[in-house]
């Protein structure tokens, strides 16, 4: 479903070139749950901008249901994104002039023909718990409710994939673990789920794990993202 | 079945603009001031034209031929119906209707009634010869229930009376038997009678009036000429105007030259306020849309990671562009036109121009012209600004935001 070949992403500055991603082959299955663990500035986040089609490789293939992205105008990207991925970023990354419902509600303005409707952004709002809060404008949301509101946003247009960008990074550890079981819930609906985060705990809730060191994809993450973080101090 | 329309477009423009308020309302003001100024310039020129347009046609003449030395006070007489008297010997009358290309010629005589116990008012008072009249005689046909007899008057729209009055003139009682529609010329300012009445008033005025009034015999103020069809009125006025020396001829195009001349300096100060707004204001407006932009690059970037195309982010912008224009115009054009119906007697009267509200029609080509300009400025201003931000990388700009 999700494939990437040979994958490097470099960005040049005014004395070197830096090599965020440097040769990742990954393949994700459908109805996989798939975690990449790393420490900030590993180019796990760039890996998943390219995963999602929102920066192109420099070099490498990356593939969504079999379509080469890379080949595709940056108008059919977008409409891929549309309609195969629901994106959590970092930080929520909602609109400030719109309400919750609102925010739920934007990809559909770029998907007509999917299943997004005012009926199922309140049922998914309701699903992550924030049926009392529809009318509430960003500024009034916590950290957590954000983050909710931009999960509901992901899934309104019914994407097969979820990808996410450190989605527990700014929360509680209550709020973490409500954040990962929606996740998991979502995975045995069937949604495919690829997740980018620095911290361990979230282990659990993969099917497979993968590290990232210095841009390249670690397939045996248990011996080394604790052993790495420990000789790496301030990770 | 998607009802996904239920938060459109549309929506998302009327948020975005409500929820920016304060710096929207500013960018409104500019525009309302630039369509204002635009709307004003062509709404006083265009309600001089129907104003002369509509005079003119009320006249029913293609020239007006008075004395030399008062061609001005002729004008006057025609623009804003100022009371004069003057006049020239009526055999140029005799040799007016001789002269080729001229199919019809009536006669006029000009009195400047009194503001005295014995006036009404101080009015411009025309006297008609019934016999070959084509002003008063069109309008009569218009209004068959009306004859112009004895004593009988017939009044200019701006005369404040009604039909049945009586008004004295010299101390000669007349009659008002009919009203004109506006014209915004001096003949709304005028009391046409017949010339035989005027010369019963004329003989009664040393005994009945303040101020004997004189009406030298065979002397008329002025001869209203009719040319024949496919005829060119100015190749007839400069024929005149050489065969019969001490005489000067007014056109509808000379009348209009006079006009647009009185209107000059208002619409130079008008046109010269638009085009200053205009230059300082697309710089100002990139400008301001620029900083917007840029304060919203992280918001179009989300927009096109959750899947927008480079061309609905360009869209969007310039719909709120276009949006802030047209609110701009609209409350511009309505607040210059408040103004200036309000204070149209005292616009007309201050720059000395005949003036009424010109047709729907040009309304809505004036406002449509001050919209279409003012939208334009809006789109320029916010083009460049709109292709910059989509240029951006949106995953960078996001996670230059997050950090």
């Amino acid at each position: 479903m999700i494939e990437a070949r040979g994958v490097t992403k470099s960005f040049s500055t005014n004395s070197s070139e830096i090599v965020a991603v440097n040769d990742v082959y990954l393949a994700v299955k459908p109805g996989e749950f798939v975690l990449i663990l790393g420490r900030s500035g590993s180019g796990k986040s760039t890996l998943l901008a390219m995963l999602a089609g929102l920066i192109r490789p420099t070099t490498g293939v990356v593939r969504i249901h079999g379509n080469e992205i890379g080949n595709l105008s940056e108008d059919k990207t977008a409409e891929v994104r549309a309609k195969e991925i629901g994106f959590v970023f970092q930080f929520s990354g909602l609109i400030p002039t719109i309400t919750a419902l609102e925010n739920v509600m934007l990809p559909t303005l770029f998907c007509p023909d999917g299943p997004g409707s005012r009926l199922r952004a309140v049922e998914l709002l309701r699903k992550v718990g924030l049926s009392e809060r529809t009318d509430a404008y960003p500024s009034t949301l916590s950290s957590g409710e954000m983050k909710r509101v931009a999960i509901a946003r992901a899934l309104i247009n019914g994407p097969p994939i979820l990808i996410a960008d450190e989605p527990t990074g700014d929360l509680d550890v209550d709020t973490e673990i409500e954040i990962m079981e929606l996740f998991k819930d979502l995975n045995r609906e069937g949604t495919t789920i690829v997740v980018v985060t620095h911290n361990p705990d979230l282990v659990p809730y993969a099917t497979r794990t993968y590290g990232m060191v210095k841009g390249k994809l670690v397939k045996n993450p248990e011996s080394f993202c604790f052993r790495t973080w420990k000789a790496e101090p301030g990770a | 079945m998607s009802n996904s329309h239920e938060f459109g477009f549309f929506r998302l423009l009327v948020r975005n603009l409500s929820n920016r308020s304060y710096r929207n309302i500013a960018t409104i003001f500019v525009f309302a001031f630039i369509a204002a100024t635009l709307f004003s310039s062509q709404y006083l020129m265009n309600g001089a034209q129907a104003s002369l347009d509509t005079g003119m046609s009320r006249m029913g003449a293609d020239i007006l031929v008075v004395p030399e030395e008062y061609a001005a006070a002729g004008q006057t007489v025609i623009l804003s119906g100022q009371p004069s008297s003057f006049f020239f010997n009526d055999s140029s009358y005799e040799k007016i209707s001789r002269i080729p290309g001229v199919a019809k010629a009536s006669p006029q005589i000009y009195i400047a009634t009194l503001f005295a116990s014995c006036c009404a008012a101080p009015l411009q008072m025309i006297a008609i010869d019934p016999e070959n009249d084509f002003t008063i005689s069109t309008w009569l046909k218009e209004n068959p229930g009306v004859k112009l007899g004895k004593d009988d008057i017939i009044i200019g729209s701006a005369v404040i009376q009604d039909v049945g009055n009586d008004l004295p003139f010299y101390g000669h009682t007349f009659h008002v038997v009919g009203i004109l529609k506006q014209t915004g010329m001096g003949v709304d300012n005028s009391v046409f009678t017949r010339f035989e009445d005027a010369y019963v008033m004329a003989d009664e005025s040393e005994l009945k009036a303040v101020k004997k009034l004189t009406i030298p015999p065979r002397m008329v103020s002025a001869v209203l000429v009719k040319v024949d069809p496919g005829t060119s009125p100015s190749a007839v006025a400069r024929e005149i105007q050489d065969q019969i020396p001490g005489t000067k001829t007014i056109t509808p195009n000379g009348l209009l030259n006079t006009v647009s001349g009185q209107l000059g300096a208002v619409r130079r100060l008008l046109n010269g306020t638009t085009l200053a707004v205009t230059i300082v204001s697309i710089p100002l407006l990139a400008f301001i849309s620029a900083m917007v932009a840029h304060e919203r690059r992280r918001e179009i970037a989300i927009l096109r990671a959750l899947g927008a195309t480079k061309t609905y982010v360009v869209r969007l912008m310039l719909a709120e562009s276009f949006s802030i224009a047209i609110i701009g115009s609209l409350i511009g054009i309505g607040g210059a036109m408040v103004v200036l119906v309000f204070f149209q007697d005292f616009i007309a009267t201050s720059l000395k121009i005949p003036f009424i509200i010109p047709s729907p029609l040009a309304l809505l080509v004036d406002g449509g012209t001050a919209l279409f300009l003012c939208a334009g400025i809006g789109g320029i201003a916010s083009l460049y600004p709109a292709i910059l931000i989509n240029r951006s990388e949106p995953y960078e700009t996001i996670r230059k935001g997050e950090s």
